[in-house]
């Protein structure tokens, strides 16, 4: 549990990266990835879904993951997304920037030793 | 549950997704709120506060909005909704037509590009003629309430002189009508603008000044720009006041609008002035024309006018002034003539000598402001917006045809539009909007247009005079009309392709496929009659423009009487620059004989009057005829010359002598008369040795001698009488040397220049030119005429034949399968370019056929104007009319060239 929500700046600074980090590895529907971005916070970061649903349609249009529509018995279709080649290579690298950031960051500020 | 699928649906309404786009995310985002409620209901919340909480999720419509990519938004929305049949509010449904009407233009960026063009050039010349027309005729004089001022001006009761001749009023009369008049408030009175010399630091300037009574400028109710106009008491007394206020146009041009300017001294006519205020600007006197630089105090006549005209102030028989009444409260323009026409008789009575046979007239001051130029102008102002008017015409016939040839393409859609339940009139006002935002691009350039060709006009002013005439203002009003006439014009060229569209039978339509089969004859023939009248309205403008110039170069082989190929004249005012009788006299022998011994220098002799400019005097005596009354009294050109005059000017002397050394003070008084003069008033005897006594004088003359008759005040006018008297016995302080040169007389002004300059540096010469320019100037304004029309006649001609090569091709193009038959049962190529030719053709012979019978009518009409050709100048007509086939056939060429390559394969293809 963290005591103080993230700034929302940094929200939407790191919300591609947390959406590719879900899909990375298996394909999941809309409300599967906000249920486990408000679990794994811990209640801290929420997507709601007119933020949610743009975002997976650009990161869809920019070919980082694709969409599918899938049909199960006695249900709804839901659509699925899955990474794209494309989108874990844009994974490694938001991966790698967000580690060297954190790291700057730390450093500069003194976090670390505190 | 709650329908999340609705009510997501509705949420998304409002952003015009594209249909995919909306259903997929409306899919999504509803299994999403229903898996959302689920797992609230799951977790023990009531329905409610679920459905509450899920609610929640939406509110953020915004960042859906923004986050949503363009893509996914519709951009193809259309202006009529879909079975939208409501009447919808006002502003939403202009807001939607607009976006749309813009969309479609930016669809079909040629069709706009020329069809704005097109219209931006009609607009445009209608912009410049309304310019011309608002500065000269609308609004010419920026004084306050010019419908309570009045101008008076001296008319003859009998009519001797020529009809409507209004002459200027005495000072004294002034003084009387003043005194004695009750309808008006206050009466002020102006000279008309006269050449004075100015000294500012060393170098002499020409510039023109009015002499204006104390109340002028309050009369007027104008305010200076700057420090103050005359006191009473400066107008006072006879040379009390050397003050002077300078023009704002003056205060700029010559004094680089110095802000030391008051109470700076000016020399004028070599006597010292205080400048005590700048006029405001834009005011350039009372005459719509021509303005002066400066205004003086009405007492400083004698001090500063000519040497004929210092008794102004006390001689009641010397006209000098125009009056300027202010109405009073309530009178009416009919009551205070009444009155003055009272005060002018007993004046008559008091003063029989000065003033039989005269009265007043009070006419309006904006009728008063053109002088005698007012017919002219209100003709050439008519024509003008007459022809810019009819460009207009051709412009928009020309754009509606363009809208027409584009309704055809736009049928099936206006069609299913219809089918789906858009409102027909509702369908109007969308094609209106377009065509009205493309009439208001088109005023855009338009008035662009226009500013460029008042700024072109504007620089066709003579440079000498720039500053006196004036200025093409381009003021709200201007912006007004193109703005009205862009909607109107908007309006015209729009209602009938709207009206047309809109009737159309909505399943006939449907029927067909996209390429419209064989034409619509309809169409076709609406285009043609629109085409055909742009055809006759370009002939008649080329006519017009035609029989203009060629009355123009009648003009200039008029023979005024005299030569003006080797002939430069200087302008020189010795009396201005302090000169004494004695002084001047040499100053005239000493120029005659340095000037005339200069390089080059044929013959050089002195005259008093311009050519084309000369006055005429009233009251000419001869003796041993019976009195005669004042208002039969004779009236001619008199010229006061120096010796060598009639040879200098090649006027040819047909009896007795010409002027001679000893034509001196103390010899017998003589005069040359001309032919004209001398039929008149001695007919059947030979004047040579009778006597004639001037106006004014009170000795006579001996007619030595009989000159041809020349042209005296316009070309060509009809033959006038005058009278020569030599400069020896008759002296005046200004005179004009007339310099005969061996060769091309632009070659001898710097040597004359010198030669002057020598004799005295003090004396200004600005004014000079050559004989040729005499004529050009005094042909200026048909100049201008003839360049207008000349223009206008092209653009009406260019917009035809775009008009009509556009309409061709698109003819051709809806053709194509028929000619594509044609082609394929054996016609040539030949065969299939006559067939479209002989379309075009016969469009633009109507047009002709309809253009000539009106310019006949026309010409008719504007004979009166036209010099030396007839308005059914068959040259004219022929001429016009031959350049118009041509531009046309060449117009209706390509299209049929282009008919005669179509490839019958494709175009059955295609059909």
């Amino acid at each position: 549990m963290i005591s103080t929500p993230p700034d929302p700046e940094w929200k939407k600074g790191s919300a591609e990266l947390l959406v590719l980090s879900l899909l990375e590895d298996q394909p999941r529907h809309g409300y599967d990835i906000s249920k486990l971005i408000q679990i794994r916070s811990g209640g801290a970061l929420q997507f709601h879904v007119t933020s949610l649903y743009p975002l997976l349609h650009r990161l869809e249009e920019e070919g980082a993951i694709q969409g599918r529509w899938v049909e199960k018995a006695e249900q709804r279709r839901r659509r699925y997304y899955s990474l794209t080649p494309l989108g874990r290579k844009v994974l490694r690298e938001k991966q790698k920037s967000w580690k060297d950031f954190v790291a700057v960051i730390s450093r500069l500020t003194g976090i670390e030793n505190a | 549950m709650p329908d999340w699928n609705t009510i997501v649906r509705e949420r998304l309404g409002p952003l015009r997704l594209t249909a995919i786009a909306e259903s997929d995310l409306t899919e999504e985002i509803a299994q999403h709120l229903e898996d959302h409620y689920r797992e609230l209901c799951g977790a023990g919340a009531s329905e409610e506060q679920a459905c509450q909480k899920t609610l929640a999720e939406l509110d953020d419509m915004y960042a859906l909005r923004a986050a949503l990519e363009r893509s996914q938004r519709m951009t193809k929305y259309d202006a009529v909704p879909v079975g939208d049949v409501r009447p919808g509010n006002f502003m939403q449904d202009l807001w939607r037509d607009l976006r749309y009407a813009v969309r479609t233009m930016r669809k079909t960026p040629v069709f706009t590009a020329v069809a704005a063009l097109t219209l931006a050039l009609g607009i445009g010349a209608n912009t410049a003629v309304f310019t011309i027309i608002n500065t000269l005729l609308l609004n010419p004089l920026p004084v306050e309430k010019i419908s309570g001022l009045a101008a008076l001006n001296t008319n003859l009761t009998k009519k001797a002189a020529q009809s409507g001749d209004l002459q200027a009023i005495s000072f004294l009369n002034l003084k009387d009508f003043r005194e004695r008049t009750r309808a008006f408030g206050s009466v002020a009175g102006h000279s008309s603008p006269m050449a004075i010399t100015m000294i500012d630091k060393v170098e002499p300037h020409r510039v023109f000044m009015e002499l204006v009574t104390s109340n002028y400028f309050n009369t007027l109710g104008i305010h200076p720009f700057l420090g103050r106009f005359f006191l009473p008491d400066e107008d006072a007394k006879p040379g009390a006041g050397a003050v002077v206020v300078l023009g704002y146009a003056a205060w700029q041009s010559r004094f680089g609008g110095a802000s030391d300017i008051l109470g700076r001294t000016i020399k004028l006519n070599n006597i010292p002035f205080t400048v005590v205020g700048i006029g405001p600007k834009g005011f350039k006197g009372l005459y719509a024309v021509f303005g002066p630089d400066l205004w003086i105090p009405s007492m400083m006549a004698e001090q500063i006018l000519p040497a004929e005209q210092r008794k102004a102030l006390s001689d009641r028989a010397m006209p000098l002034f125009t009056g300027i009444g202010r109405l009073g409260a309530g009178v009416s323009l009919a009551k205070s003539q009444a009155e003055m026409k009272i005060v002018a008789a007993a004046l008559e009575k008091e003063y029989p000598d000065a003033n039989q046979g005269q009265s007043v007239t009070v006419r309006p001051l904006t009728e008063a402001a053109y002088g005698p130029e007012r017919q002219p102008l209100l003709f050439g102002g008519a024509l003008l917006v007459a022809i810019a008017g009819f460009v207009l015409l051709i412009a928009c016939s020309n754009v509606a045809n363009l809208l027409l040839a584009r309704a055809a393409v736009r049928r099936q859609e206006i069609a299913v539009r219809i089918a789906l339940g858009a409102g027909r009139r509702r369908l109007i006002r969308q094609l209106l909007t377009e065509s009205v935002l493309l009439g208001l691009l088109s005023g855009v350039l338009g008035f662009l247009f226009g500013y460029g060709g008042c700024w072109v006009l504007s620089s066709l002013r003579p440079a000498e005079y720039a500053q006196n005439l004036a200025d093409l203002r381009i003021d709200p009003a201007v912006f007004g009309f193109a703005f009205v006439v862009a909607i109107l014009t908007g309006l015209i060229f729009g209602i009938v392709p709207a009206l047309r569209s809109s009737r159309m039978s909505v399943s006939e339509v449907l029927k067909e496929e996209t390429r419209i089969v064989g034409r619509s004859r309809g169409r076709l023939s609406l285009a043609n009659t629109l085409l055909a009248s742009q055809v006759a309205v370009s002939l008649v403008l080329l006519v017009v423009a035609a029989l203009f110039l060629r009355s123009l170069q009648h003009e200039y082989t008029i023979d005024p009487g005299y030569q003006t190929k080797q002939l430069a004249l200087f302008m020189l005012y010795p009396g201005q620059a302090g000169y004494d009788r004695t002084r001047t006299e040499q100053f005239y022998k000493q120029a005659r004989d340095r000037v005339a011994a200069a390089p080059g220098i044929a013959s050089v002799s002195w005259a008093s009057n311009l050519p084309l400019w000369s006055r005429k005097e009233t009251g000419v005596v001869i003796e041993g005829q019976a009195q005669r009354k004042k208002s039969e009294a004779i009236s001619t050109v008199v010229n006061t010359v120096d010796l060598n005059y009639f040879p200098t000017l090649g006027i040819p002397l047909l009896e007795g002598r010409d002027f001679t050394q000893e034509d001196r003070d103390i010899s017998i008084p003589v005069a040359i008369i001309n032919d004209t003069m001398a039929a008149e008033y001695w007919p059947k005897q030979d004047p040579l040795g009778k006597r004639l006594q001037l106006p004014g004088s009170k000795e006579f003359l001996q007619i030595v001698g009989i000159a041809k008759t020349a042209n005296y005040q316009t070309l060509g006018e009809p033959p006038q009488p005058c009278v020569y008297i030599p400069l020896r016995q008759n002296f005046s302080d200004g005179m004009i040397l007339y310099v005969r040169s061996a060769r091309n007389p632009s070659t001898i002004l710097a040597a004359v220049q010198s030669e002057i300059h020598n004799i005295d540096p003090g004396l200004p010469l600005e004014d000079f030119r050559t004989g040729t320019k005499v004529i050009d100037q005094a042909l200026w304004w048909s100049k201008i005429g003839v360049s207008l029309l000349g223009v206008f006649g092209l653009l009406a001609l260019g917009l035809a034949s775009v008009g009509l090569y556009g309409i061709m091709a698109y003819s051709v193009n809806q053709r194509r399968r028929e000619i594509g038959v044609r082609m394929a049962m054996g016609a040539g190529q030949g065969s299939v370019s006559l067939l479209v030719l002989r379309q075009g053709i016969a469009v633009v012979l109507s047009g002709v056929a309809m253009g000539v019978g009106l310019a006949f009518l026309l010409g008719r009409a504007l004979s009166r104007f036209l010099y030396g050709v007839s308005g059914s100048d068959l040259l004219s007509i022929g001429s016009a009319s031959l350049v118009l086939l041509v531009v046309a056939l060449v117009a209706c060429y390509l299209p049929a060239r282009s008919a005669s390559r179509v490839d019958p394969l494709v175009a059955l293809r295609e059909g």
